[in-house]
């Protein structure tokens, strides 16, 4: 405890028992008083029984060449979710999967008159936790999960939780090299652990934490270590309801509907031109282009579509239209291209191009217009008959399509994300994705 | 807050493709002019298209 700390808030403050350590002779404080059963030299590691006046010797271990820095060390205060904390004990501890060690470390938080609370770390990932107050329930079905206080948590990982290094105070008989076996089940944020010693089980909820919170709860000089990998009970980034998403994406795909029919029935779809002309390759020699009769196109501005049909095979056509109103000057200018290939090679029959070619022209207000048409072809093609069509109001459904994409991509982004997300969580567990039935995000809704 | 966004974003789009559909808004890209003179009517020849010269795909496999 730093001389300069300030008191712990709540009634009369107690005071630390001072003792002294009968190994190495170091002295020792107490800052848990009753709650502490066993506590560390901090000089050599002897592990004392804090109950026993004498603070007999209980275990001693070799530190010295595994010696673990706290990352909050002992003695440190702070304010944990509007609580004073000190930190009196630390352990680290590891687990062996498939033959990797897996290490995290434990911090012990005692406040005189709340007790007893955790903090754990694991790859810059931490967690608040506590002894749960009621029994939690299992359920091993085809599923393990457990609930507590009407949550219901899913089996992550069970595993033997090895205690490789102490430090400080303990609330338990600490020892080193003990083994216990801990069991996981997550509902992000929280964790609730089973943890079963010899005949003994304990239960704990743990609530997720990100570095820069018990950075500033504890005033710790610094930052705290990046997190890597996702964690087991780390919330999502994608903090909303994925599903509710694809519900309000499938409502919109109906809106989307609804307003294509809509459109679609109240579209005039007026033909206005429909001419059949003779294209000479003998009469091009000339001036090619002619105009077509003037039609009127009435109401508020909309689109004018121009279909042109020719029955070329392996020849190309282009014209080059102009819509021109003949009352403004306005003129709309453009040129198609009706082309047909066709043919057999090694790989079969193939064609290519098309014989009809349409072209809608956005937002032609009421007038009387007039097509100028200057056709162009193949050299090879002597002759041929086209027909032209001009239909006044039709429907574009590439804006349906288009909206329909603007609504799409962002909701699949976002079940990307929580995706990518979930399965990178749930690869470190004992059931990995191949066996992920669902990524639904459970975390909660958005609000 | 993202649903929220995604609500107001999905209208707006909803809106916009009503809009777009009711003006007339097209897919397809045509060049506008303005006073085009009115002997085209009577000299087709007179006027020039921007497509005019285009080069033109010669086909086939």
């Amino acid at each position: 405890m730093s001389a300069g700390a300030p008191p712990l808030s709540g009634p009369p403050k107690p005071q630390a028992k001072g003792l002294n350590c009968p190994k190495c002779g170091a002295a020792i404080t107490l800052h848990s008083f009753g709650q502490a059963v066993t506590v560390v030299c901090g000089s050599c590691h002897s592990i004392l029984d804090a109950k026993d006046p004498n603070l007999a010797i209980l275990q001693q271990f070799e530190a010295a060449i595994r010696e673990v820095k706290p990352l909050i060390p002992l003695g440190t205060r702070g304010k944990l979710r509007g609580t004073d904390y000190e930190v009196i004990g630390f352990q680290r501890r590891s687990t062996v999967v498939e033959g990797i060690t897996y290490y995290w470390h434990e911090y012990v938080l005692f406040n005189p008159y709340k007790g007893i609370r955790y903090l754990s770390e694991y790859n810059g990932h931490w967690n608040d936790i506590s002894i749960c107050k009621t029994l939690p329930t299992t359920e091993f079905g085809g599923a393990a999960i457990a609930n507590y206080l009407g949550e219901t948590y899913k089996h992550f990982q069970s595993a033997d939780a090895n205690t490789d290094f102490v430090l400080g105070e303990f609330p338990w008989q600490v020892r080193v090299g003990e083994q216990a076996a801990v069991t996981d089940y997550v509902h992000p944020p929280r964790v609730l652990s089973s943890e079963k010693l010899d005949k003994e089980v304990t239960w704990s909820i743990g609530e997720y934490m990100y570095g820069r919170e018990i950075w500033e709860a504890f005033k710790l000089p610094g930052d705290p270590p990046e997190a890597t990998g996702v964690y087991e009970n780390q919330p999502s980034p994608v903090t909303i309801n994925v599903t509710g998403i694809w519900l309000a994406f499938a409502a919109f795909t109906v809106f989307l509907l609804a307003l294509m029919a809509g459109f679609d029935m109240r579209a005039k779809k007026e033909p206005v031109l429909h001419q059949t002309y003779q294209y000479n390759r003998a009469d091009s020699k000339g001036e090619s282009s002619f105009v077509t009769d003037v039609f009127e196109l009435t109401g508020h501005p909309s689109t004018v579509e121009v279909k042109t049909f020719a029955p070329l095979s392996n020849h190309w056509m282009y014209l080059n239209y102009a819509l021109i109103n003949q009352d403004t000057g306005q003129a709309w200018d453009f040129g198609r291209e009706v082309s047909y290939y066709s043919g057999y090679d090694s790989d079969g029959s193939w064609t290519e191009g098309k014989q009809n070619d349409a072209v809608v022209i956005p937002s032609v207000p009421a007038g009387h217009y007039y097509l100028r048409v200057e056709p162009e072809a193949d050299p090879s093609l002597p002759n041929i008959s086209y027909t032209v069509d001009v239909t006044h109001d039709v429907p574009v459904f590439g804006i349906y399509g288009i909206a329909f994409l603007a609504l799409l991509v962002p909701v699949v982004i976002i079940s990307f994300r929580a995706y990518t997300f979930e399965r990178s969580r749930w690869s470190e567990s004992d059931h990995p994705p191949m066996e992920l039935s669902s990524f639904s995000t459970s975390s909660g809704d958005d609000e | 807050m993202f649903r929220k966004f995604y609500l107001l974003y999905g209208f707006l789009t909803l809106g916009t493709a009503a809009f777009g559909q009711y003006h007339g808004w097209s897919l397809d890209t045509v060049n506008q002019l303005k006073n085009v003179p009115k002997s085209v009517r009577d000299n087709p020849g007179s006027y020039r298209s921007v497509y005019s010269g285009y080069h033109h795909y010669t086909g086939g496999k």
